[in-house]
């Protein structure tokens, strides 16, 4: 009964609906010790899709499809003995730019120009990293540093609309007179002060 | 022993005891050879050894006489000890909780070497019991955690249960189509699951593991720690986001034929898998006891 109610909150992964009702499930089997802090009873099954809302609120992450990518792992550069020579921890990420359809047509040619360093002449974009120690944390900076290109790439220069410049312009002359006004006041209170003798 | 003994070989002889001029030197055929007694070292002597006459001592002074000052004694000048000024590195050391590390290195190590079982959910107990790991509750040891030195080397599917976890641990866990928890043992259920026979054999019911404390039930309630009080949901939100992030496909465990064995989990009250708070396991008579008075399962329950 759980089971088909979380079948129906549509999850992105189908297995997910499985995973939760195992708990419900054993429950009502009556074979597992249950407490009152168990897991199904600390998150019941809800009967509305309302939980399952939360992921979409966040903006999502680019998805990469790593198929598309080639991933290859060498042996990392510095000091470090034995370890560094032996072990396979540099990460290097490449993938036809040109081709790539899951960045945005003018994304992929805004990278071309913000990045051609990182271009080679087959037209493919490289990316490496061999900051960690290991080889699956330095493919995830690859990873990492791939969204960021995507990320800035994306950004738009802020547009100031005119009543904004105008408002600043504005604010501007304002502070400057206030600033020649406390000035003159000032200057007259110097004046009255000085005692001319003529 | 050194008085009783003269020069070595007539040491020998007198050890051979009475009537052991019959028997043959190399002990009768078909014995078990014994051991021939090996020869004691030779006390420091004088007199041109290696170790006498000054005996490692030097000459003359303080240093031969044995009336060195103190360790730390830099001959009246402020020691370096007392020069340093105080300061609470180690303040509260022993209110500090500290986790055993447990690399996956080690893990890949005891699977191969068939200590441990990964057809069955890895725990405390297993791996205590194959001695791969040793936890002192005693010494504000509150578990193990696990550690990332061999992520790029493992390889194996495991339902492990740990009481903190990397996240780089938790993927290369995860990548393998394996399933990792965190979960939170109070000293006394720690000491308990470590050494669970000596626990049985006081007779004692099975006590409810407690939980965690305050500033641990935050560490245990997010799924990205994999908490055993996360939601679960969640949870399996968080796989596909660590994923994701770490670029490895998600193995889809509900199309493993090891599902069952690797969504087994324990309830958060529950200190051994298959046992409930509140039995009594007879490890002579090999028998369970089960209370069962209302007042006292409802105690156990709770």
């Amino acid at each position: 009964m759980a089971a088909h109610t979380l079948r129906g909150l549509c999850r992105p992964w189908p297995g997910l609906a499985l995973l939760c009702a195992r708990f419900s499930q054993r429950a009502a089997a009556g074979t597992e010790y249950r407490s009152s802090h168990s897991l199904d009873k600390l998150y019941p099954p809800r009967q509305d899709g309302t939980a399952a809302r939360t992921a979409e609120l966040q903006p999502p992450t680019l998805d990469i499809p790593m198929a598309r990518l080639t991933v290859s792992y060498s042996r990392s550069s510095g000091p470090g003995g034995q370890n560094v020579n032996k072990v396979n921890s540099k990460a290097e990420v490449r993938f036809h730019l040109a081709s790539a359809d899951w960045i945005p047509e003018a994304v992929r040619q805004k990278m071309a120009l913000m990045h051609r360093n990182k271009i080679n002449r087959a037209g493919e974009l490289i990316v490496t990293s061999e900051e960690s120690r290991y080889q699956m944390r330095n493919l995830a900076i690859c990873l990492e540093k791939i969204r960021t290109m995507v990320t800035e790439a994306i950004e738009k220069p802020k547009v100031v609309s005119k009543e904004t410049a105008q408002k600043l312009i504005e604010r501007v002359e304002k502070m400057n007179r206030e600033r020649l006004r406390q000035k003159k006041m000032h200057s007259t209170i110097k004046q009255s002060r000085k005692a001319d003798f003529d | 022993r050194g008085a009783l003994g003269g020069s070595g070989h007539e040491r020998e002889r007198r050890a051979a005891g009475p009537g052991a001029a019959a028997l043959p030197a190399q002990g009768l055929p078909g014995q078990p050879q014994a051991q021939p007694r090996l020869q004691k070292a030779e006390r420091r002597r004088g007199r041109g050894r290696y170790g006498g006459r000054k005996c490692g001592r030097g000459h003359k002074g303080e240093r031969q006489r044995g009336n060195r000052p103190r360790l730390g004694f830099e001959g009246g000048q402020t020691p370096f000890y007392l020069a340093i000024p105080k300061y609470g590195f180690n303040e509260g050391h022993s209110l500090r909780r500290q986790y055993q590390p447990l690399s996956l290195q080690r893990l890949q190590y005891l699977i191969d070497l068939g200590r441990v079982d990964p057809t069955q959910p890895i725990d405390l107990t297993q791996l205590t019991n194959a001695r791969g790991v040793t936890v002192q509750p005693l010494k504000r040891d509150y578990g193990i955690q696990l550690v990332e030195e061999g992520a790029d080397i493992f390889a194996a599917k495991v339902n492990i249960e740990v009481q903190r976890a990397s996240e780089l641990a938790i993927a290369a866990i995860e990548k393998n189509g394996g399933v990792v928890t965190t979960s939170f043992y109070d000293p006394r259920s720690l000491e308990i699951l470590c050494k669970p026979v000596v626990f049985f054999l006081r007779g004692k019911p099975i006590p409810k593991r407690m939980l965690p404390p305050e500033d641990l039930v935050r560490y245990y309630t997010d799924p990205r720690n994999r908490g055993y009080l996360a939601d679960p949901s969640k949870v399996a939100e968080a796989r596909l986001e660590l994923a994701k992030k770490y670029g490895y496909v998600l193995p889809d465990i509900t199309k493993d034929e090891l599902f069952k064995m690797l969504s087994a989990r324990k309830d958060p009250r529950q200190i051994f898998f298959g046992l409930a708070p509140g039995w009594i396991v007879n490890l002579a008579d090999k028998k369970i006891l089960k209370p069962t008075d209302e007042s006292l399962l409802k105690y156990y329950s709770s």
